[in-house]
C-alpha cells in the first residue's frame, strides 16, 4: 500500500482542466519530483495533496486516510513555498516554533525540537533575528526548517530553490536530500528545473497539460524518455526528422541529409514519419576525412562555437540541415572553432518517437 | 551636487511647510495661551490664569472626558465596522476592487456641514427615521434625538470611509499567502487571523483608528447639531472661545491641552507597540 495515493485526482478553473486524471503512488521513504514546464499544473497539483485546493474529481490518500475534503490544517503536511512565506512579524526562533506551538507541544518540547532543526539547519545565533534581517540562504533554511520541525507526514516543497543562485542551489540540494533521507517522510518536490529533479528525486513524474506524462526512475526518465516530450524537455538533445526506410532487425530514419540507424524498436511503423533525439553528451567528435562516404550515425559539420562548462566543452556546431550540439569531456581531443568535424553516436543512443508534426 | 540637492529638497520642503504651516502656529498658540483676554482685546502679561481655569471648572474636564469617551466609542466603533467591510472588499471584490476604493471616497465631495445637516434630517425629532415611526403609530426613538448617541452616529458617518480605506489599503499589502503557510502549518482559519492577519495589519488598524480618534477629538459640527444640550464636546467648546465668547487666550490654552493629551496617547501607543511585531520592514536589516 502506497503511503500517498492520488486517485484520478482533477481540478478544473473555468473550462480549463488545470490538472486531469492524475493517479499517484508514492511510498513512504521516496523523494518524489513534480517535473514540468511553467503553467503544466504542477503547483497546483502540490497544493490539491497540501490542501490549499480542493479537486474537483478525485481522491487524495496521505497514509491510508482520505484527506480530500479534510482542510490544510488537519492534514499533518508541510510545505516549503518559493517566496520562503516566512512570518514577517516573527524571529526565526518563533517561525520555527509555530508549527510545535499549533500542536500544542509541551514548551520544554517546542525548545529542544526546534534547537534541533537549529542545528542540522545550520541556523543557531540566528534565533532572535527577524525574516528581513536574513540573507536568501538563510531565509531558505528557516523556510526548510519550518518545514521539517512538525515530524510532518510529507514534505511538499513548491520550487524552494528557484530564488537562489546557482552555487547556493547545489549545496541545498544535497541538503535537502540527506534531510529527506534522515527523516524517512516522503518529499514532494515541484520544480521546473531538470537538474534539481535529476539530482535528487528518486522518481520523477513529468508533467504536462495537467497530466502525467511518466513517473518512472529518474534514470528512466533521462535514458528512456517515454515520449517525445520527456525526450525534449528533460537533458539537452539533438532532434532529426525522417522517414522510416527500412523496419526490420534495426530501423533506418532517413532524413535531410542525415542517416540515423537504431535497434528494433515497437510501434514504429515502415515509412513513417518520426523524430529522432540524440542527447548532447552522446555525441562524439572525430576529425573529417576527406573523401570519407556519408555514413549511418555520423554527420559531418563544422565547428561554430566552443563553450567551457568546467569539466566539459560544449560545441555548437552547424550542418547541411541545422545545428547540432555535443558536450564533451575536457580530458578528449578539443577541437577549435572552424574545425571541420564528424559529429557520430551509436544505435543505442538514439530515442525515437513516431508523429513529429505533433511536437511545439 | 546633485546628490546633495535631491535629499535637501525632498526633505527640505515638508520641513519647511511643517515649521510654517503647524509649529509656528502652535507656538503662537502656546504664548496666547500664557496672555489673557478682556472685552476682546488681548492683554500680554505673562499668567496660567487659563490654566488654572481650566483644571478648577468642572466643566471643562467634563467636556474633556466625553470628549475621550466619544472619540475611543467612535473609533472603536469605526474599526469593528471597517475590518469585515475591508476584508470582504478584498476578497470578493473581485475586478469592482477599484470601484469600491473610489466609492469610500464619494462623501468626501459633499461638506461636512451638509452631510451632518443631512443626519440631523434623518435622526431628529421630524425626521425621516422617527416620522416613519410615527407613522407606523410607534414612538419615536428619543435615544437618537439631539443626544450624546445621536453625535456618535454623526461622528462614526463622517469618519467610517476614511477607516475603511486605510484598513483596506492595510490588507491591499498584506501577503495573503501567508495565510496559506499559517493553515499549513496547523492553524485554524481563525487561528491563522490572530496570529497572522490581525498582527500584520495592526499598524494599519492603529492609523485608521488614529485617523478617526484624533479629529473626533476635537469635533465641533457633530455635537453642535446633533448632540443637543448634554451633548458638549471639548472641540465644540473650545471653539466657542473663539466665537462666540471672544476668550481667546482660554480657546489657546484648551488647544494647548488638547494637543498634549493626544501627543501623550501617541507616546503610550509607541511605547507599548513594537513595530517589529506588526511586520513593519522600515528598518532596513541590521
Amino acid at each position: 500500500m502506497a503511503y500517498i495515493t492520488l486517485d484520478g485526482v482533477s481540478k478544473q478553473y473555468g473550462s480549463v482542466w488545470a490538472v486531469d486524471r492524475v493517479n499517484m503512488a508514492i511510498d513512504k521513504q521516496e523523494f518524489v519530483s513534480l517535473l514540468g514546464p511553467s503553467g503544466s499544473g504542477k503547483t497546483t497539483l502540490l497544493r490539491i495533496i497540501a490542501g490549499l485546493e480542493t479537486p474537483t474529481q478525485g481522491r487524495v490518500l496521505i497514509d491510508g486516510e482520505d484527506v480530500t475534503h479534510l482542510p490544510p490544517h488537519r492534514r499533518g503536511v508541510a510545505m516549503v513555498f518559493q517566496e520562503f512565506l516566512l512570518f514577517p512579524h516573527r524571529t526565526v526562533y518563533e517561525n520555527l516554533a509555530f508549527p510545535l506551538r499549533m500542536l500544542k507541544l509541551q514548551k520544554g518540547e517546542i525548545e529542544a525540537r526546534v534547537d534541533w532543526v537549529l542545528g542540522i539547519l545550520a541556523l543557531r545565533g540566528l534565533e532572535k533575528r527577524y525574516p528581513n534581517q536574513l540573507s536568501g540562504g538563510q531565509q531558505q533554511r528557516v523556510a526548510l526548517g519550518r518545514g521539517l520541525v512538525g515530524r510532518p507526514k510529507v514534505l511538499l516543497l513548491d520550487e524552494p530553490l528557484a530564488n537562489l543562485d546557482r552555487e547556493l542551489r547545489q549545496e541545498m540540494e544535497v541538503e535537502i536530500r540527506r534531510h529527506q533521507t534522515a527523516l524517512g517522510i516522503p518529499f514532494i518536490y515541484v520544480t521546473h528545473n531538470q537538474e534539481e529533479a535529476l539530482s535528487m528525486s528518486d522518481r520523477i513524474a513529468v508533467v504536462r497539460g495537467g497530466r502525467i506524462e511518466d513517473f518512472a526512475s529518474r534514470t528512466d526518465v533521462y535514458d528512456r524518455p517515454k515520449t517525445a516530450f520527456i525526450a525534449q524537455f528533460v537533458g539537452r538533445s539533438n532532434r532529426f526528422e525522417g522517414i522510416v526506410a527500412l523496419a526490420g532487425e534495426g530501423i533506418a530514419v532517413r532524413g535531410e541529409g542525415v542517416l540515423i540507424e537504431t535497434g528494433p524498436r515497437e510501434g514504429i511503423a515502415d515509412a513513417a514519419q518520426v523524430a529522432a533525439y540524440v542527447k548532447n553528451e552522446k555525441v562524439r567528435l572525430r576529425p573529417a576525412e576527406p573523401g570519407a562516404g556519408a555514413a549511418a550515425n555520423a554527420l559531418p559539420a563544422t565547428v561554430k562555437h566552443v563553450i567551457l562548462r568546467g569539466a566539459y566543452a560544449e560545441y555548437v556546431m552547424s550542418w547541411a540541415g541545422g545545428e547540432l550540439v555535443a558536450s564533451r569531456p575536457r580530458r578528449e581531443a578539443e577541437f577549435k572553432e572552424g574545425a571541420e568535424v564528424v559529429g557520430f553516436w551509436e544505435k543505442g543512443d538514439v530515442d525515437l518517437f513516431p508523429a513529429p508534426g505533433e511536437m511545439p | 551636487m546633485k546628490g546633495r540637492a535631491a535629499p535637501a529638497l525632498f526633505l527640505g520642503i515638508p520641513t519647511v511647510f511643517l515649521v510654517a504651516l503647524f509649529v509656528l502656529p502652535l507656538l503662537s498658540m502656546l504664548v496666547l495661551s500664557v496672555w489673557r483676554t478682556e472685552n476682546y482685546h488681548i492683554i500680554r502679561d505673562f499668567n496660567l490664569h487659563n490654566y488654572y481655569v481650566l483644571a478648577t471648572e468642572g466643566a471643562y474636564m467634563t467636556f474633556l472626558v466625553r470628549s475621550l469617551t466619544m472619540a475611543t466609542a467612535v473609533s472603536v466603533i469605526c474599526t469593528l465596522i471597517a475590518w469585515p467591510v475591508a476584508y470582504g472588499i478584498m476578497l470578493y471584490g473581485g475586478r469592482y476592487k477599484l470601484l469600491f476604493t473610489l466609492a469610500f471616497a464619494v462623501p468626501f465631495l459633499t461638506g461636512e456641514v451638509l452631510r451632518i445637516i443631512a443626519l440631523q434630517g434623518l435622526l431628529g425629532p421630524v425626521g425621516l427615521l422617527n416620522g416613519v415611526l410615527m407613522a407606523l403609530g410607534a414612538a419615536p426613538l428619543r435615544v437618537i434625538m439631539y443626544t450624546n448617541v445621536a453625535s456618535a452616529i454623526g461622528l462614526v458617518y463622517l469618519y467610517l470611509p476614511i477607516v475603511v480605506t486605510v484598513i483596506y489599503l492595510s490588507l491591499l499589502n498584506f501577503d495573503q499567502r501567508l495565510i496559506d503557510a499559517a493553515t499549513i502549518f496547523g492553524a485554524s482559519p481563525a487561528r491563522a487571523f490572530f496570529e497572522v492577519t490581525w498582527p500584520l495589519n495592526l499598524f494599519g488598524t492603529l492609523i485608521g483608528f488614529a485617523l478617526c480618534f484624533i479629529p473626533c477629538l476635537s469635533a465641533t459640527l457633530a455635537p453642535r447639531f446633533l448632540g443637543g444640550p448634554n451633548g458638549t464636546l471639548y472641540g465644540m467648546a473650545m471653539a466657542q472661545q473663539f466665537g462666540e465668547s471672544g476668550t481667546w487666550a482660554l480657546g489657546a490654552a484648551m488647544g494647548v491641552v488638547l494637543f498634549a493629551v493626544s501627543v501623550l496617547l501617541v507616546v503610550i501607543v509607541a511605547k507599548t507597540l513594537d513595530l517589529r511585531r506588526t511586520g513593519f520592514t522600515g528598518f532596513g536589516r541590521g
